[in-house]
């Protein structure tokens, strides 16, 4: 069963610091183990569940949920979709969106947030504009981006860059500033200069924030996209969805919504993993 | 009384923040001005002008119909924060009892926290048809949208906040012998109550997001609506006006919220103080 | 048998974390015996154990072997499910006030949750204790605004306000500057002259173990054993000129070596420090 291999040392009766190694197999079973957990089984069950009672809400007579497409539907409807071209073409268009608008959004926000975070000048002339314009909803800016921007793609770029711009400007402002000051006087100290300081110590540090503000940024970018293709698009998922919903085809709503969740799922987790490589200082924890 | 107020007014007078910002707010309409009322450089041509749009704002006859003395636009603002209303105070109550019991009990976490992470990535205006499926009416599904956006977040900032507090309370409230309850209402409720409000913040903007998406894709009033009306018609002076309205309420909501909180948790001020 | 006076009986105890896997031996046939109203003090270095052995006693973690008695009965041994509570009352290293509430509520809390006071004794008995210790006029500011010193004087007394048993301190004053501790050290002895209980106390700090201990026993490094037991026959009451007296010195040489040993067998062993 388990295959240690140091013995605990014994002098005199007493093991110094006495642990033990443990060989890699040993350590795989426990992993294996450790998932077939409480939480596993729980989890399985109520989403187990809730599936069962959506699938049978028809034959059982619940009221509202009878009336959506049940699960079995919803599955024949993604293989329906998932031969259309329509469909992948959609996927694609979504995520060139998305990307375009957060790259933007990222290579302005965080420039921006670092200037306004060391100088203090910039920082209060620009921050309260910035306070004015962000309580207004990205969404209700897309009247005012259609009639600006030439084409119907440019104006939903700058919807979903919108979104994203506030989060990782602030995200950024943030981080900045929180820096401990004993960083910024160690460095001094130790003699650098204040590009140094800048490359080396600000920008390193506010590196965690920048990753969050990211995260939350790419989060908001698909509602952005979403809204905006479902408003004023011709394409994508978005538009899909509402597509299916005008002409009826709820099961085929259902897909998109399920397809569009896995998608900002997965660009969320990427941002996260790619952010885990930025900052190797913090993967211990 | 009036020496402690002159004195906070000269504080206020010499900090060299207060004429940044006006600098900053003053070049932003300046820019607007230039660029759209007086220039119209490309594009910004066809956008609505800074000047006609404050005219029209305070016109007590507005030709597009709507400006700050006409009832329409209180009827607007009234049906937009309506819904805002009541589905923040539904996320908010059902939100945190959420989070808190996901956070307290192992077993609640474990059945509630897979089907949550199942729901939240998908957008939230993804669920539009099925909440106009789902409900009677108009009004249902828009609150219903608006209400989901905030109670995600609320609970996620719940249960984050639960998680935070240090364990050694719990410990001390063992050692003390509180009950569970005891634990509940005086060591887990006030310690998660500053994530719970930053959570709260965020869910009051996830409010109004969703509100004026859902109002322009099925709603027939509100703010969000009018904006897309003003749009589809042509009137782009009161657009702005709309817009700005937006953001004044939005801006206003939110620092309301966190004014609340900073009453609750009075306790944070002496160690903010302290910083 | 007798009348619960607070004996501490720990015998051969043993604590090993992940019996199966990776086997860390925190406590190895750890042998003490605490008469009533006595106060011990376990020195060792970061690491060796006495946490772990406070922590059996409290509550918050098993044994796997051995036992540990109070009063007789049998308090702690493997697979016994020992709750923590207000009669092995702790003061934790890094401080538990409860920061969202005042020192007021912290320090009645205990009393007045389990009933055995009503709000008036207990707030009348509060501000004695608090003035005993030189806190007078604090009781309605929070923890935050409190110096290190005087959080840790409110923690004391939140812990005596319950009128433990055994006193159980974590290393309480290890967070605080030199000064500050030999004035809060002196205050801990003046309570314990007023009303003596038994006292648990762990540091890693010799000259404060001396200054405070009847008697002091040197834990080595893990896994922990008690290496040397020696009786400290200063009289009370001590003030800060023991620190000086020939006896403490003759003392300190005593304990000295023993404990020298055990750090440099500590240090050797590369242990991070766990605080």
């Amino acid at each position: 069963m388990m295959t240690s291999q140091a013995q605990p040392e014994k002098n005199s009766g007493k093991s110094v610091g006495a642990v033990r190694e443990l060989s890699l197999s040993y350590r795989f079973v426990r992993w294996l183990k450790s998932l077939w957990s409480l939480n596993l089984l729980l989890g399985a069950l109520s989403l187990g569940t809730i599936l069962f009672i959506w699938e049978f809400a028809g034959p059982l007579g619940i009221p509202a949920i009878k009336d959506v497409p049940p699960p079995s539907s919803v599955i024949a409807a993604a293989m329906d979709l998932l031969v259309s071209e329509q469909y992948w073409t959609g996927w694609g268009l979504s995520f060139q969106r998305i990307g375009i608008g957060f790259l933007i959004a990222q290579m302005i926000g965080i420039p921006l947030g670092l200037i306004m975070a060391i100088n203090r000048f910039s920082f209060g002339t620009i921050f309260p504009v910035i306070e004015i314009l962000r309580p207004i909803p990205p969404v209700a800016w897309i009247p005012i981006s259609i009639v600006f921007w030439p084409t119907r793609e440019q104006s939903v770029v700058f919807i979903v860059f919108l979104g994203a711009f506030w989060i990782v400007l602030l995200n950024t402002i943030g981080g900045a500033s929180q820096i401990d000051r004993r960083f910024k006087r160690a460095a001094l100290s130790l003699g650098s200069t204040p590009k140094d300081l800048f490359w080396k110590i600000i920008l390193p540090a506010t590196i965690p924030s920048i990753v969050i503000g990211m995260a939350v940024g790419m989060g908001i970018s698909w509602e952005m996209v979403v809204a905006s293709e479902m408003i004023a698009g011709d394409t994508g998922l978005g538009y899909l969805l509402w597509q299916s919903f005008q002409i009826g085809a709820i099961a085929h709503v259902i897909v998109c919504m399920i397809s569009i969740g896995i998608a900002g799922y997965f660009s969320s987790a990427l941002i996260r993993a790619l952010g885990g490589f930025a900052t190797p200082w913090r993967r211990l924890h | 009384m009036t020496a402690a107020f002159s004195v906070r007014m000269q504080w206020l007078l010499r900090n060299p923040r207060i004429y940044q910002g006006m600098l900053g707010i003053g070049c932003f309409f300046l820019a607007w001005y230039l660029l759209v009322d007086m220039f119209g450089v490309w594009r910004f041509r066809e956008m609505p002008k800074l000047v006609v749009g404050i005219k029209e704002w305070l016109n007590p006859d507005p030709v597009f119909g709507m400006s700050l003395f006409t009832a329409e636009y209180y009827m607007h603002i009234w049906a937009s924060i309506y819904r805002v209303l009541i589905a923040f105070l539904v996320a908010t109550l059902s939100g945190i009892t959420l989070g808190i019991m996901m956070g307290w009990k192992r077993i609640f976490f474990g059945l509630t926290f897979p089907i949550l992470e199942v729901l939240r990535p998908i957008p939230i205006l993804a669920w539009i048809p099925l909440a106009i499926i789902l409900m009677p009416g108009r009004e249902l599904p828009i609150i219903a949208l608006t209400f989901l956006a905030a109670f995600f977040v609320t609970i996620l900032n719940t249960l984050l906040g639960v998680q935070a507090i240090d364990k050694v309370y719990f410990r001390a409230a063992e050692s003390l012998g509180f009950s569970q309850l005891q634990t509940l209402w005086h060591v887990i409720i006030p310690g998660a109550l500053p994530y719970i409000f930053v959570g709260l913040q965020i869910a009051m903007g996830a409010c109004w997001f969703s509100l004026v998406a859902a109002e322009i894709l099925s709603g027939n009033a509100g703010l969000g609506y009018k904006v897309w009306e003003t749009y589809y018609y042509v009137q782009f002076p009161t657009m702005v006006s709309t817009m700005a309205t937006l953001g004044f309420f939005g801006y206003i909501s939110s620092a309301l919220v966190r004014m609340a909180g900073n009453r609750l948790m009075r306790w944070r001020e002496e160690m903010l103080a302290g910083i | 048998m007798m009348a619960d006076i607070g004996e501490l009986s720990i015998r051969n105890a043993g604590k090993i974390y992940d019996p199966e896997g990776i086997h860390l031996v925190a406590l190895e046939d750890v042998s003490l015996e605490i008469k009533a109203s006595e106060f011990c003090v376990v020195v060792g270095p970061s690491g060796c154990g006495k946490t772990t052995l406070l922590n059996a006693i409290a509550g918050f973690d098993q044994l796997t072997g051995g036992e540990i008695l109070m009063d007789g009965k049998l308090l702690a041994s493997p697979g016994k499910k020992l709750l923590p509570g207000p009669d092995r009352m702790v003061v934790f290293q890094h401080g538990a006030l409860f920061p969202w509430k005042t020192v007021m509520w912290n320090v009645t809390c205990g009393p007045l949750k389990q009933g055995s006071m009503n709000l008036h004794t207990a707030t009348e008995k509060a501000r004695e204790l608090l003035v005993r210790v030189g806190l007078h006029g604090i009781e309605d500011n929070f923890p935050e605004g409190l110096s290190g010193g005087q959080k840790r004087r409110v923690e004391i007394i939140r812990a005596l306000m319950n009128d433990p048993k055994v006193l159980l301190l974590d290393e309480p004053f290890r967070a605080l500057d030199a000064l500050t501790k030999s004035v809060v050290q002196e205050h801990l002895l003046e309570l314990f002259d007023f009303s003596p209980k038994t006292i648990f106390f762990i540091t890693h700090d010799l000259e404060e173990a001396i200054f405070l201990a009847d008697r002091v026993a040197v834990m080595t490094t893990r896994p922990g054993m008690i290496k040397k037991i020696v009786a400290v026959d200063i009289p009370r009451p001590r003030d800060y000129r023991v620190l000086t007296s020939n006896r403490f010195l003759e003392l300190k040489a005593e304990l000295g070596e023993a404990i020298h040993e055990e750090a440099k067998k500590a240090f050797e062993a590369g242990e991070r420090e766990l605080a």
